[in-house]
């Protein structure tokens, strides 16, 4: 044992040594600036360190740090800054090298923010919440989270089940990229939430407009990033500790996550993560949701390899989610509908309880990927990532059979099974002549089953795609111009049992899209960028093939077989302005979609044993939906902050010559905020109140619906934070108020709006604790 | 040198935790090789009968019935008979319930019989002139898989037949619950 330990002792000390080479030319050197991450302003008297020379230097009033008579070889090299976390970097120098850095305050550690300055040529570029929007996301699904950006909303199966719907649309026309990787769940159902942990995310956000060329066929309405923070790059221990209270439902969470970096072995990164949830039944103003609690237990693991030249990294993630879904929204038929809309209340109560019973889903969602970057000289960066999903959704009918028999094997009525394999290579080229771009290929493979009842029948899905994309911008050019191609191949077949016999068609789909794209800085502040792009997307296995019976929403669903291609033209035009005073963004989209897949009420009604029942086709209609989202920022003063929000969309169909069905009303959101001082023992406080108005749908076409859209609502809200300093780190404390005045209304956009009102007033209590564990001691201050 | 012994660790060490993580996680369930969707494991009521026996014994007994034998959707039923009784005549009607999806046909009717506190028949005829009442019990509340009509004078309307499940509800109104079964037949007193 001992000698064992000797070993690895002196292993350990080798290692130390390895870089130091001495070599005749001494002469190369290091040099650069140290800067604000933020607004780039120099950062004077930071320190820069050479691990294995042991040499200390400081920056000066510019910000400028030089370290001369290096030899050649691959260096260790810190940089810190007072308040700043300490960044890390192996640098290899074969030659005089300049390297800058751009240290960050703890006070607002926003990574995102560095990387939206790249973003900023972009014709399309991703709006990110802000680290107070999700810190004020934590606790709330990914759909309800992601609603705070504006253009965002959702589409709700009552208060747990909430998708994201981008300028009027979701589900298969939304890409959600979690962790880079395609998302493949059941994401066709309307009541089929996103299977992701919201924890996970350092940084949620939202591409508007088609993406297809990019991302791949799916993304008509826009993509969703879900990325957590980069692995930890400093050495040591660190992590982070939330936990999220809400009144309504009494819902606890607790997340964790531990980040890791050896000194010794600084390429290493690791990080584990872990999140629990519990809910129970939630309170509109006038009484208890039966059946609405939430039971969630997710973690995730990542260990990575990062070299200069290289790097590797593997990651794991598991979800794992059970939610009750209200119990009167369960309902036999037409004539119960009927009752259950005429009344005050829902037909079905319950007091305050966090027992999940019937019925329910319960949903796991297992993520394993696995990426590399190799940089290929000076010219770029060769990307690969493999990624394998499992899927699995039960549903859990109100019903026991009644049938003992049947009743004592308690099986949920409906199961699926989704594997997915989706693998891609890119690769990056740095600006050469004033381009740069990216070219790839992806590819993925999917199989389907299922047991229970029929809904959808199994089926297998192959597709390729190949895509190239380059932008052009001299240096120091205001304007930036992008173009894009793409084609993919996707073969799908699907398998079920007609008269006891398996019948089992195959379908090629082929499509091409393409993106047109230019930025322009017209000043420093003012930044204009439009887009055109071609998107399209296979129907899905459900718009096919369902037939069947949805309880929830009391209709018999039919699929068409004979449902083509749905192919979007989209563009986008959006205006961005940014001072100290004033700022705004204001966005237009036009979209035309041909063939849009949608479920038309047939107004016919289907005689079943349980009853009439309206009949639900899936059908196709050239459709346009057009439509502005503005943000308009104004800080009269240091302290005073006015916000206010617009949505609004239109949304046509040409083929019906009316209204598309199931579009978002019109939501507009003002708020006020009151920012305090930073002090010593206070930073980043503030007060704020918003009040949400959300105008009645008229723009749905009549006799379509079993009731009429909901009156108009106006809700106000509030919240508080700061982060308060404890040693070295800050604690973020933060209080959130919906609904204060618990006010009764119903959403459109929520399925369950026929049975009962939305929650009443939910008060929420966040506090997040960073912590280290391990701290490195590479650099003396 | 050693720098090569790093690496080599470190692919280790990652080829370590690759194999772990493709083995930690579940089965890779093959892809959809040999498709075994199951036709239906759930339960459907496809046939429900009232036969109608007169209480005096006098008029011939009456039977109607509603039959969709493939289920919810799909085809539409095939027999759905209108309940034709005699003026001024007291029948005593029981209902019976079965799933004609399965061989052998299964009766759904014993099912309910064992979970009579769950389940609640309502009654609504309109037109006709015929007045119905329960005659069974859950031993609180009534159940209805036997009821009594009493027939008035000749003429012609409806009777709606509604089978609510009220597991934990059931109150001895038709309010609560969830609709198993509703069939309105054409009802002709002669």
């Amino acid at each position: 044992m001992q000698q064992l330990t000797q070993i690895l002792g002196s292993f350990l000390l080798l290692l130390l040594s390895i870089p130091a080479i001495a070599q005749d030319n001494c002469t190369l050197e290091l040099s650069g600036y140290v800067l604000d991450a933020h607004n780039e302003k120099p950062l004077p008297n930071s320190k820069v360190h050479i691990r294995e020379l042991d040499i200390t230097v400081s920056a000066n009033a510019d910000g400028f740090y030089e370290i001369t008579g290096l030899c050649p070889g691959e260096y260790l090299v810190f940089c810190k800054h007072i308040g700043c976390d300490a960044i890390k970097d192996t640098v290899l120098i074969t030659q005089s090298t300049q390297l800058n850095f751009y240290p960050e305050h703890h006070l607002d550690i926003d990574e995102v923010k560095v990387a939206a300055d790249k973003e900023a040529d972009f014709s399309q570029k991703p709006e990110h919440m802000t680290e107070r929007e999700l810190n004020e996301s934590r606790g709330l699904s990914l759909g309800e989270g992601l609603a705070k950006l504006n253009g965002v909303g959702k589409l709700s199966t009552g208060n747990n089940i909430v998708k994201p719907v981008i300028h009027g649309m979701h589900s298969n026309r939304i890409l959600i990229l979690n962790n880079g990787v395609r998302q493949e769940g059941q994401q066709w159902g309307n009541e089929h939430a996103p299977e992701i942990d919201p924890f996970i995310a350092g940084d949620l956000a939202v591409i508007k407009g088609a993406n297809s060329v990019r991302y791949g066929p799916d993304a008509i309405a826009g993509v969703i990033l879900v990325n957590p923070k980069e692995l930890k790059k400093t050495p040591g221990v660190a992590g982070e500790l939330n936990l999220v209270g809400f009144s309504n439902g009494r819902q606890g969470n607790v997340s964790a996550t531990l980040d890791g970096n050896l000194s010794k072995l600084p390429a290493l990164r690791w990080r584990a993560q872990g999140s629990l949830k519990r809910g129970g039944n939630v309170q509109a103003p006038d009484y208890f949701l039966k059946n609405t609690g939430v039971f969630e237990y997710n973690f995730s693991g990542a260990v990575g390899w990062f070299k200069p030249k290289y790097g590797v990294d593997i990651f794991y993630s598991q979800f794992n989610t059970q939610v009750g879904v209200f119990s009167a929204a369960h309902i036999g038929n037409l004539t119960d509908l009927q009752a259950a809309f005429e009344a005050d209340r829902p037909l079905e109560e319950a007091d305050f309880t966090y027992e999940i019973g019937r019925p329910r889903q319960e949903i796991e969602h297992e993520l394993f990927k696995a990426q590399g970057y190799w940089l290929t000289g000076e010219k770029g960066k060769l990307t690969f990532r493999y990624a394998r999903q499992f899927n699995r959704r039960k549903e859990i009918d109100k019903h026991v059979p009644l049938n003992d028999s049947l009743a004592a094997l308690n099986l949920p009525a409906l199961r699926f099974n989704l594997t997915t394999h989706t693998g891609e290579i890119a690769w990056n080229h740095n600006r050469t002549r004033n381009f740069k771009g990216i070219i790839g290929v992806s590819v993925i493979h999917q199989g389907n089953t299922y047991q229970g009842r029929f809904f959808i029948p199994n089926f297998r899905k192959i597709g390729g795609g190949l895509f190239w994309i380059e932008q052009w911008k001299p240096k120091d050019s205001k304007l930036a111009l992008e173009a894009g191609a793409r084609f993919d191949y996707i073969y799908q077949r699907i398998y079920m049992w007609v008269n006891d016999e398996i019948f089992s068609p195959e379908r090629n789909f082929m499509n091409g899209s393409g993106s047109l794209g230019a930025s322009y800085r017209i000043n420093k502040k003012m930044t204009a960028r439009v887009n055109a792009g071609s998107a399209w997307r296979p129907p899905s296995v459900a718009e096919l093939y369902s037939d069947g019976l949805h309880h929830g929403a009391a209709g018999i669903e039919r699929g068409d077989a004979s449902l083509v291609t749905e192919k979007a033209l989209n563009f986008t035009a959006s205006l961005e302005y940014k001072s100290d005073k004033l700022n705004f963004l204001i966005d237009g989209y036009y979209n035309i979609i041909d063939d849009f897949i949608y479920l038309r009420p047939t107004l016919e009604t289907e005689l079943t044993i349980k009853g009439a029942y309206p009949l639900f086709e899936y059908t196709q209609a050239d459709a346009h939906l057009r439509g502005t989202d503005i943000t308009v920022n104004y800080l009269p003063s240091e302290n005073w902050s006015f916000t206010t929000k617009a949505s609004i969309l239109r949304a046509w169909n040409f083929s019906q010559n009316d209204y598309l069905i199931w579009m978002p009303s019109d939501r507009f959101e003002n708020s006020l905020e009151y920012r305090f001082k930073d002090s010593n023992k206070l930073a980043n406080a503030f007060v704020s109140i918003s009040v949400v108005s959300v105008l009645k749908q008229k723009r749905a076409p009549e006799n379509s619906d079993f009731a009429a859209p909901p009156e108009g609502y106006t809700l106000l809200n509030a919240s508080a934070g700061m982060d308060i300093p404890v040693k070295n780190q800050f604690i973020t404390v933060g209080i959130s108020a919906n609904n204060i005045l618990n006010v009764r209304y119903r959403d459109y956009m929520n399925r369950f709006r026929y049975f009962t009102d939305e929650m009443g007033t939910n008060i929420s209590l966040r506090v997040k604790v960073p912590f280290t564990l391990l701290q490195a001691k590479s650099i003396h201050e | 040198m050693m720098k090569m012994k790093t690496q080599v660790k470190v692919a280790a060490v990652l080829g370590l935790a690759l194999v772990a993580g493709l083995s930690s996680c579940k089965k890779d369930d093959d892809l959809v090789p040999t498709p075994q969707p199951t036709i239906n494991e759930g339960e459907v009521i496809t046939t429900m009968t009232l036969t109608f026996v007169d209480d005096a014994g006098v008029q011939p007994n009456v039977t109607a019935t509603f039959r969709d034998p493939d289920g919810d959707g799909g085809l539409a039923p095939d027999i759905f008979d209108d309940i034709v009784l005699q003026n001024g005549t007291v029948y005593n009607c029981s209902i019976t319930l079965s799933n004609e999806t399965v061989t052998p046909i299964e009766d759904i009717t014993a099912e309910v019989l064992e979970e009579d506190d769950e389940h609640f028949f309502c009654f609504s005829p309109s037109g006709a002139d015929v007045t119905i009442a329960r005659t069974d019990s859950d031993g609180t509340f009534e159940v209805g898989l036997e009821s009594q009509w009493t027939v008035g004078a000749a003429g012609s309307g409806t009777t709606t037949v509604t089978l609510k499940h009220q597991p934990g509800v059931k109150d001895g109104t038709c309010a609560p619950g969830e609709t198993d079964v509703e069939v309105t037949f054409n009802t002709i007193v002669q």
